[in-house]
């Protein structure tokens, strides 16, 4: 019978799963598959997965979980194995590398931050300190300019868009980076310029986010920074 | 989760604490996590429609054209103040505000952060005294 798998442990990680449901609908109930030195976390495989909300936020509460009492290597979501003999021999085979790993992750958390600016502010800020996106964007609104003008402002605008979003992004991500271990970026989308986690020292956790809080006070309201944590070490297993 | 306004800005923070907000941190469950290649990875119907949405926008006449327009319905006079407010936080910092009274670390993200949004502006002012003619058409830079 095919098995989830969530996340795998030391042997002596605590393992406290009550309480708590696995993917699939109605939900399968949690169990481990014990190997020599390492355990997995599992569940019976839905026929169906899909990533819906009840399904990912059952995978991420049995991260929650297990980080909460000690150090965990979580899984990307959705994957199954055939059974629990085949989890068995990837515990032992790759049991050295998961060790390894486990070891180096032990006493971190993940933080993931995105931050946006608001577009309008920052178009505004663009047509202020710009003589010629600012003569361009008048001449258009007169209603006299041909049609390539408003192709030739967006195109200038758009650059000088992506211009800010990425000094915004290299500036903010060069200041925390001193909270964390490591860093992992991800592609920002829409009107953010930044999507980073880091990997913190549960002692740095409170520097980190006073750090954060620091920064978004300097950038003002026209900011938005969003981070979250303490999170499954998701970006640096 | 909670959202934080203090001062200017607003930090939301908090753990996805599963019932709590997901919608940030899913990537990092369908991207990142341990990934065991002999596993299957089960069909994820609907995946591909949470990786459009954080497709990166790329340059475009059509993104031209909104930002284009989304300049020309901008009211400067009324907005004037929205722009300098980010110029005299910055200026405040770097004029020494924080320096030397907090000393260490968290100075240091003060004054890195400040210095490298001051040096965009003037970079970006530099940029903007080339002369038109030298730049490209939009057309060439569609990616087909």
């Amino acid at each position: 019978m095919p098995v989830y798998v969530y996340a795998i442990v030391s042997r002596s990680h605590p393992q406290k799963l009550d309480g708590l449901n696995g993917v699939g609908d109605p939900p399968s109930e949690l169990r481990t598959v014990v190997g020599e030195e390492l355990t997995a976390v599992v569940s019976d495989a839905p026929e169906e997965l899909r990533p819906k909300r009840r399904d990912l936020a059952a995978h991420q509460a049995v991260q929650e979980r297990l980080m909460a009492d000690g150090t965990a290597l979580p899984l990307q979501f959705g994957f199954t194995a055939d059974d629990e003999d085949a989890v068995r021999t990837v515990l032992e085979e790759r049991a050295e590398e998961f060790a390894e790993r486990l070891q180096a992750l032990e006493g971190c958390v993940e933080y993931h931050l995105k931050a946006a600016q608001n577009e309008e502010a920052m178009l505004r800020q663009i047509l202020t300190e710009s003589d010629q996106a600012r003569r361009m964007n008048e001449e258009v609104r007169s209603g006299r300019a041909g049609p390539d003008l408003p192709l030739a402002l967006g195109e200038l605008v758009s650059k000088e868009v992506e211009a800010r979003k990425e000094r915004l992004a290299a500036a903010v991500s060069e200041a925390l980076s001193g909270f964390a271990r490591e860093e992992s970026t991800y592609k920002a989308a829409g009107d953010d310029f930044l999507s980073v986690s880091f990997l913190v020292d549960r002692d740095q956790e409170e520097r980190l986010r006073t750090a954060v809080q620091k920064i978004a006070d300097e950038l003002g309201e026209d900011f938005d920074l969003r981070l979250r944590g303490p999170l499954p070490v998701y970006s640096f297993v | 989760m909670s959202v934080v306004p203090q001062g200017g800005g607003a930090v939301a923070t908090g753990g996805g604490q599963a019932t709590g907000n997901l919608y940030d941190v899913v990537e990092l469950l369908l991207d990142r996590g341990l990934v065991i290649d002999v596993f299957a990875r089960v069909s994820l119907v609907g995946l591909e429609i949470l990786k459009v949405d954080a497709r990166i926008v790329v340059a475009s006449v059509d993104t031209y054209l909104r930002f284009a327009e989304a300049c020309n319905r901008l009211d400067l006079e009324s907005g004037r103040k929205a722009p300098s407010k980010l110029t005299d936080v910055v200026g405040e910092v770097t004029e020494g505000g924080a320096r030397g009274k907090t000393k260490g670390a968290l100075s240091g993200v003060a004054e890195s952060v400040a210095d490298a949004l001051k040096a965009g502006v003037q970079e970006s002012e530099e940029r903007h005294k080339e002369p038109a003619a030298k730049r490209e058409r939009p057309v060439r830079h569609r990616k087909d």
